[in-house]
């Protein structure tokens, strides 16, 4: 088997450095896991549940000064998920819905950050179940004395995903609609990347 | 025309209440045995969910009953050894008993587990106690017990009815029947 790289794919490496590099231009903030959670809200027989996740990982990249530097990568196992039943829990991670057994985590990446009327915005591409759909991501930060808050909630369509699709895709029974509440507890961000000292550069400041 | 029980016979209301609950309860208790071997999916779901209503509604008619029991008067036994008419009033208060223990057990099991409640997809109700799983795994225990204890008085309650009728011959369970005789 040939393992030389190809052209192509120096290229390729080379592009990612590049984006790598852009991307750690905005500070990094660690998730204090004690005070985030990443929640949903369903609907099942005319009555709302809740669950979260118990576990993710979330680089959180940003800075509201420089948006192309910033960026929020998660990644969610899905078998972390818990609703408070059993039985609920149990069919969740079966094949009808997030079918863990074939696709255990559920991946947020953001592709770029925008500012609108109503505050900023990430775009984002959201996978699960091996689907990927591109979504609107409005969230709210706030700067606290050390870190920061970021709060968000957005609505998804289950069958965008895949999720309980056939015979429970009809919503009478569960709705289609799932609300996914974020809240994250940011602690101070690490110090600025060594890489930018070494090529005698300071982060922007605008 | 009389509602109420007579020295000769039970009334229409509690022959109503009698006769429906029966076609409820032997409705209600086959569905709970064959829903819960059933593999997780929508079916399961749907088939708890109309058990749920079902004895919902049994629960409401329990209360009612008992209500119209407390202000209604009983027929006049047939003559009987002492030690049967004790052990009928055993079975008839065991039986009221279980009328309002069997649901509530179900619901507390219901709640404790954190599922929805709703009756035939009309009415949310709420949840009686918190999620709590220990207490789950007890209200389903004495959910499975009551419903062997119940289906046994019942199966005793017919067999003494019918042993009245063909054998003693006596009015016990014309009295309760939907027949035009021995009414009053």
């Amino acid at each position: 088997m040939n393992t030389a790289p190809k052209p192509a794919q120096v290229l390729a490496a080379l592009l990612l450095c590049g984006l790598g590099a852009r991307a750690g231009a905005a500070p990094s903030y660690p998730v204090v896991a004690a005070q985030s959670s990443l929640s949903f809200v369903g609907t099942q027989q005319g009555e709302r549940f809740t669950g979260v996740f118990r576990t993710f990982d979330a680089r959180i990249d940003y800075a509201a000064d420089d948006l192309p530097g910033s960026r929020f990568d998660v990644t969610i196992p899905l078998k972390s998920l818990d609703t408070k039943s059993t039985e609920r829990d149990q069919a969740l991670v079966t094949a009808d819905w997030f079918d863990v057994a074939h696709f255990p985590a559920a991946t947020f990446r953001t592709v770029g950050m925008r500012t609108t009327p109503g505050g900023v915005v990430a775009d984002a591409d959201l996978s699960i179940k091996g689907r990927t759909k591109r979504i609107v991501f409005p969230f709210t930060w706030k700067a606290a004395s050390t870190g920061a808050t970021l709060d968000a909630r957005v609505t998804l369509d289950r069958l965008d995903f895949g999720l309980g699709g056939g015979e429970w895709a009809d919503e009478s029974t569960i709705g289609r609609k799932i609300d996914v509440i974020v809240h994250l507890t940011l602690a101070a961000p690490a110090p600025v990347a060594p890489a930018g000292k070494v090529n005698g550069k300071l982060p922007p400041k605008h | 025309m009389a509602l109420r029980s007579t020295a000769k016979g039970w009334g229409p209301v509690a022959r109503a209440f009698h006769w429906g609950m029966l076609l409820l309860f032997l409705g209600i208790i086959p569905v709970g045995y064959y829903m819960t071997d059933l593999p997780l999916g929508l079916a399961k779901l749907k088939i708890y969910a109309l058990h749920k209503s079902v004895g919902l509604t049994l629960l409401g008619l329990a209360v009612l009953r008992l209500v119209w029991r407390l202000g209604d008067r009983r027929p006049t036994l047939p003559p009987m050894p002492a030690w049967q008419a004790r052990a009928a009033s055993a079975a008839h208060a065991l039986l009221y008993v279980l009328m309002f223990a069997m649901p509530l057990s179900g619901w507390v099991y219901n709640s404790a587990s954190h599922f929805p409640l709703q009756w035939f997809r009309l009415v949310n109700l709420p949840a009686i106690v918190g999620e709590n799983k220990p207490l789950a795994a007890l209200a389903k225990e004495a959910h499975e017990v009551g419903a062997l204890v119940l289906i046994a008085i019942v199966v005793l309650h017919a067999a003494a009815a019918l042993k009245h009728h063909f054998v003693d011959k006596d009015a016990t369970l014309r009295q309760m029947l939907p027949s035009k005789g021995d009414r009053r």
